[in-house]
Protein backbone atom coordinates (compact mmCIF):
# COMPACT_ATOMS: atom_id res chain seq x y z
CA UNK A 1 0.00 0.00 0.00
CA UNK A 2 3.03 2.47 0.41
CA UNK A 3 3.25 2.56 -3.73
CA UNK A 4 -0.61 3.59 -3.22
CA UNK A 5 -0.09 6.48 -0.94
CA UNK A 6 3.07 7.48 -3.19
CA UNK A 7 1.21 7.90 -5.55
CA UNK A 8 -1.75 9.97 -3.97
CA UNK A 9 1.34 11.79 -2.75
CA UNK A 10 2.70 13.19 -6.04
CA UNK A 11 -0.92 13.63 -7.02
CA UNK A 12 -1.32 16.15 -4.63
CA UNK A 13 2.42 17.67 -5.70
CA UNK A 14 1.08 18.09 -9.00
CA UNK A 15 -2.00 19.69 -7.58
CA UNK A 16 -4.57 17.39 -9.15
CA UNK A 17 -6.20 16.93 -6.02
CA UNK A 18 -5.95 19.88 -3.25
CA UNK A 19 -5.59 17.24 0.05
CA UNK A 20 -6.52 13.79 0.93
CA UNK A 21 -7.07 11.33 4.11
CA UNK A 22 -7.23 7.70 4.02
CA UNK A 23 -11.01 7.33 5.47
CA UNK A 24 -13.16 4.47 5.54
CA UNK A 25 -12.57 0.73 7.39
CA UNK A 26 -8.92 1.63 6.31
CA UNK A 27 -9.13 4.61 8.62
CA UNK A 28 -10.85 3.16 11.53
CA UNK A 29 -8.07 0.41 11.30
CA UNK A 30 -5.36 2.75 11.78
CA UNK A 31 -6.93 2.85 15.41
CA UNK A 32 -8.40 -0.55 16.01
CA UNK A 33 -7.64 -4.32 14.90
CA UNK A 34 -7.92 -4.77 11.31
CA UNK A 35 -11.45 -4.89 9.87
CA UNK A 36 -11.74 -6.97 6.31
CA UNK A 37 -12.11 -4.38 3.33
CA UNK A 38 -11.89 -4.78 -0.01
CA UNK A 39 -11.39 -1.05 -1.27
CA UNK A 40 -9.56 2.01 0.65
CA UNK A 41 -11.59 4.78 0.99
CA UNK A 42 -10.09 8.38 0.61
CA UNK A 43 -11.22 11.23 1.07
CA UNK A 44 -10.42 14.33 -1.40
CA UNK A 45 -10.89 17.84 -1.55
CA UNK A 46 -10.38 18.80 -5.14
CA UNK A 47 -9.49 21.96 -6.74
CA UNK A 48 -12.12 24.18 -8.06
CA UNK A 49 -11.99 23.98 -12.28
CA UNK A 50 -12.26 27.31 -13.87
CA UNK A 51 -15.96 27.20 -14.12
CA UNK A 52 -16.50 26.25 -10.45
CA UNK A 53 -17.44 22.88 -10.52
CA UNK A 54 -15.97 20.35 -8.47
CA UNK A 55 -15.35 17.28 -10.43
CA UNK A 56 -13.01 13.65 -10.04
CA UNK A 57 -12.85 13.71 -13.87
CA UNK A 58 -8.91 15.60 -13.89
CA UNK A 59 -7.82 13.17 -11.13
CA UNK A 60 -9.48 10.32 -12.72
CA UNK A 61 -7.41 11.93 -15.66
CA UNK A 62 -4.65 12.02 -13.98
CA UNK A 63 -4.49 8.55 -12.72
CA UNK A 64 -5.12 7.26 -16.48
CA UNK A 65 -2.16 9.30 -17.22
CA UNK A 66 -0.01 7.81 -15.44
CA UNK A 67 -1.42 4.00 -16.50
CA UNK A 68 -3.55 3.12 -13.86
CA UNK A 69 -7.13 1.69 -14.90
CA UNK A 70 -10.94 1.93 -13.39
CA UNK A 71 -12.28 -0.89 -11.36
CA UNK A 72 -15.57 -0.58 -11.16
CA UNK A 73 -15.64 2.43 -8.48
CA UNK A 74 -12.06 2.11 -7.90
CA UNK A 75 -9.32 3.10 -9.37
CA UNK A 76 -6.89 0.57 -9.39
CA UNK A 77 -3.39 1.93 -7.87
CA UNK A 78 -0.54 -0.21 -7.70
CA UNK A 79 -2.82 -3.08 -7.16
CA UNK A 80 -5.41 -1.32 -4.71
CA UNK A 81 -8.41 -0.51 -5.54
CA UNK A 82 -9.01 2.78 -4.72
CA UNK A 83 -12.56 4.78 -4.27
CA UNK A 84 -12.26 8.22 -4.29
CA UNK A 85 -14.51 10.65 -2.46
CA UNK A 86 -14.76 14.17 -2.20
CA UNK A 87 -15.71 15.91 1.02
CA UNK A 88 -18.97 16.99 -0.15
CA UNK A 89 -20.51 18.66 2.97
CA UNK A 90 -19.64 20.33 6.45
CA UNK A 91 -18.61 17.34 8.76
CA UNK A 92 -16.47 15.76 5.88
CA UNK A 93 -14.46 19.13 5.05
CA UNK A 94 -13.73 19.53 8.83
CA UNK A 95 -12.69 16.18 8.95
CA UNK A 96 -9.65 16.22 5.56
CA UNK A 97 -8.60 19.75 7.37
CA UNK A 98 -7.87 18.63 10.66
CA UNK A 99 -7.10 14.64 9.52
CA UNK A 100 -3.60 13.79 11.34
CA UNK A 101 -0.29 12.98 9.51
CA UNK A 102 0.89 9.99 9.91
CA UNK A 103 3.67 7.74 8.08
CA UNK A 104 2.85 4.62 6.79
CA UNK A 105 6.48 2.80 6.64
CA UNK A 106 8.67 5.49 5.42
CA UNK A 107 5.79 7.39 3.01
CA UNK A 108 3.96 10.30 4.74
CA UNK A 109 0.05 9.98 4.61
CA UNK A 110 -3.04 11.37 6.26
CA UNK A 111 -5.97 9.49 7.99
CA UNK A 112 -8.94 10.95 9.58
CA UNK A 113 -9.24 11.19 13.44
CA UNK A 114 -10.80 8.61 15.12
CA UNK A 115 -13.36 11.51 16.21
CA UNK A 116 -14.63 11.90 12.72
CA UNK A 117 -14.42 8.57 11.80
CA UNK A 118 -16.98 8.25 14.61
CA UNK A 119 -19.41 11.27 13.57
CA UNK A 120 -19.10 10.46 9.81
CA UNK A 121 -20.39 6.64 10.49
CA UNK A 122 -23.02 8.26 12.75
CA UNK A 123 -24.12 10.46 9.87
CA UNK A 124 -23.95 7.74 6.92
CA UNK A 125 -25.82 5.42 9.12
CA UNK A 126 -25.53 1.83 7.73
CA UNK A 127 -25.31 -1.28 9.62
CA UNK A 128 -22.03 -1.48 9.45
CA UNK A 129 -20.75 1.88 10.26
CA UNK A 130 -22.83 1.03 13.58
CA UNK A 131 -20.14 -1.89 13.91
CA UNK A 132 -17.55 1.05 13.05
CA UNK A 133 -19.19 3.04 16.24
CA UNK A 134 -18.90 0.14 18.44
CA UNK A 135 -14.98 -1.05 17.39
CA UNK A 136 -14.24 2.68 17.35
CA UNK A 137 -15.74 3.50 21.04
CA UNK A 138 -14.16 -0.01 22.14
CA UNK A 139 -10.58 0.32 20.86
CA UNK A 140 -9.78 3.53 19.91
CA UNK A 141 -8.30 6.38 22.22
CA UNK A 142 -11.28 8.87 21.57
CA UNK A 143 -11.06 11.95 22.75
CA UNK A 144 -14.31 12.48 24.73
CA UNK A 145 -14.45 16.23 24.89
CA UNK A 146 -13.23 16.47 21.18
CA UNK A 147 -15.61 14.10 19.84
CA UNK A 148 -18.92 15.79 21.96
CA UNK A 149 -18.03 19.09 20.07
CA UNK A 150 -17.74 17.48 16.65
CA UNK A 151 -20.87 15.74 17.11
CA UNK A 152 -22.51 18.96 18.10
CA UNK A 153 -21.48 21.03 15.79
CA UNK A 154 -23.12 18.39 13.06
CA UNK A 155 -25.93 17.86 15.00
CA UNK A 156 -25.12 14.37 15.75
CA UNK A 157 -25.68 14.04 19.34
CA UNK A 158 -29.21 12.04 19.06
CA UNK A 159 -27.95 9.62 16.96
CA UNK A 160 -24.81 8.96 18.99
CA UNK A 161 -27.12 8.73 22.41
CA UNK A 162 -29.46 6.14 19.92
CA UNK A 163 -26.79 4.36 19.02
CA UNK A 164 -24.14 3.43 22.17
CA UNK A 165 -27.13 3.38 25.01
CA UNK B 1 -25.62 -27.49 36.50
CA UNK B 2 -22.76 -28.21 38.46
CA UNK B 3 -20.49 -29.34 34.96
CA UNK B 4 -22.06 -25.33 33.43
CA UNK B 5 -19.84 -23.97 36.68
CA UNK B 6 -17.04 -25.47 36.10
CA UNK B 7 -16.92 -24.77 32.91
CA UNK B 8 -17.38 -21.03 33.66
CA UNK B 9 -14.30 -19.67 34.85
CA UNK B 10 -12.97 -21.43 31.79
CA UNK B 11 -15.20 -19.83 29.27
CA UNK B 12 -13.93 -16.86 30.85
CA UNK B 13 -10.62 -16.77 30.67
CA UNK B 14 -11.20 -17.19 26.81
CA UNK B 15 -13.50 -14.74 27.16
CA UNK B 16 -10.23 -12.31 28.20
CA UNK B 17 -7.69 -14.01 25.86
CA UNK B 18 -9.56 -12.75 23.34
CA UNK B 19 -9.83 -9.29 24.42
CA UNK B 20 -6.30 -9.33 24.91
CA UNK B 21 -5.08 -10.45 21.24
CA UNK B 22 -7.90 -7.71 20.16
CA UNK B 23 -6.47 -5.03 21.98
CA UNK B 24 -2.82 -6.54 20.95
CA UNK B 25 -4.29 -6.28 17.26
CA UNK B 26 -5.56 -2.68 17.45
CA UNK B 27 -2.16 -1.79 18.84
CA UNK B 28 0.16 -3.30 15.98
CA UNK B 29 1.55 -0.81 13.48
CA UNK B 30 -0.73 0.72 10.77
CA UNK B 31 1.34 -1.31 8.06
CA UNK B 32 1.32 -4.44 9.80
CA UNK B 33 -2.63 -4.07 9.81
CA UNK B 34 -2.64 -3.49 6.67
CA UNK B 35 -0.85 -7.22 6.47
CA UNK B 36 -3.54 -8.48 8.40
CA UNK B 37 -6.04 -7.02 6.23
CA UNK B 38 -4.65 -8.80 2.91
CA UNK B 39 -4.23 -12.04 5.23
CA UNK B 40 -8.39 -11.42 6.00
CA UNK B 41 -8.68 -10.97 2.35
CA UNK B 42 -7.21 -13.80 1.43
CA UNK B 43 -9.35 -16.12 3.62
CA UNK B 44 -12.68 -14.51 2.54
CA UNK B 45 -12.20 -13.89 -1.42
CA UNK B 46 -13.24 -17.88 -1.69
CA UNK B 47 -16.48 -17.47 0.52
CA UNK B 48 -17.89 -14.53 -0.77
CA UNK B 49 -16.98 -15.45 -4.49
CA UNK B 50 -18.30 -18.21 -4.47
CA UNK B 51 -21.27 -16.10 -2.92
CA UNK B 52 -21.54 -14.05 -6.49
CA UNK B 53 -18.95 -11.00 -5.10
CA UNK B 54 -16.37 -9.67 -7.71
CA UNK B 55 -13.95 -9.26 -5.07
CA UNK B 56 -10.33 -9.98 -5.12
CA UNK B 57 -7.10 -9.71 -2.38
CA UNK B 58 -4.97 -6.43 -3.02
CA UNK B 59 -1.84 -6.89 -5.04
CA UNK B 60 0.79 -5.35 -3.01
CA UNK B 61 3.92 -6.35 -2.57
CA UNK B 62 4.65 -5.46 1.29
CA UNK B 63 3.43 -8.62 2.68
CA UNK B 64 6.56 -9.67 5.19
CA UNK B 65 3.80 -9.99 7.72
CA UNK B 66 4.35 -10.32 11.59
CA UNK B 67 1.59 -11.49 14.07
CA UNK B 68 1.51 -11.02 17.36
CA UNK B 69 1.66 -14.20 19.78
Amino acid sequence: MEKTLQVLNDLARSGVLSRYAIGGAMGATFYVEPVLTFDLDIFVILPQTVSGLLTLKPLYEGLRARGYTEEGECMNIEGVPVQFLPAHNDLLVEAMTEAREVLYEQTPTRVLRAEHLTAIALQTGRDKDRERVRLLREQAELDRDYLANVLTRHSLEGKWKAWTT
Amino acid sequence: MEGMDNLKPEIERLITAKEQRRHKLAALSFAEKVRLVVKLQQMAVPVLRARGRAVRVWAIDDLKLVVPK
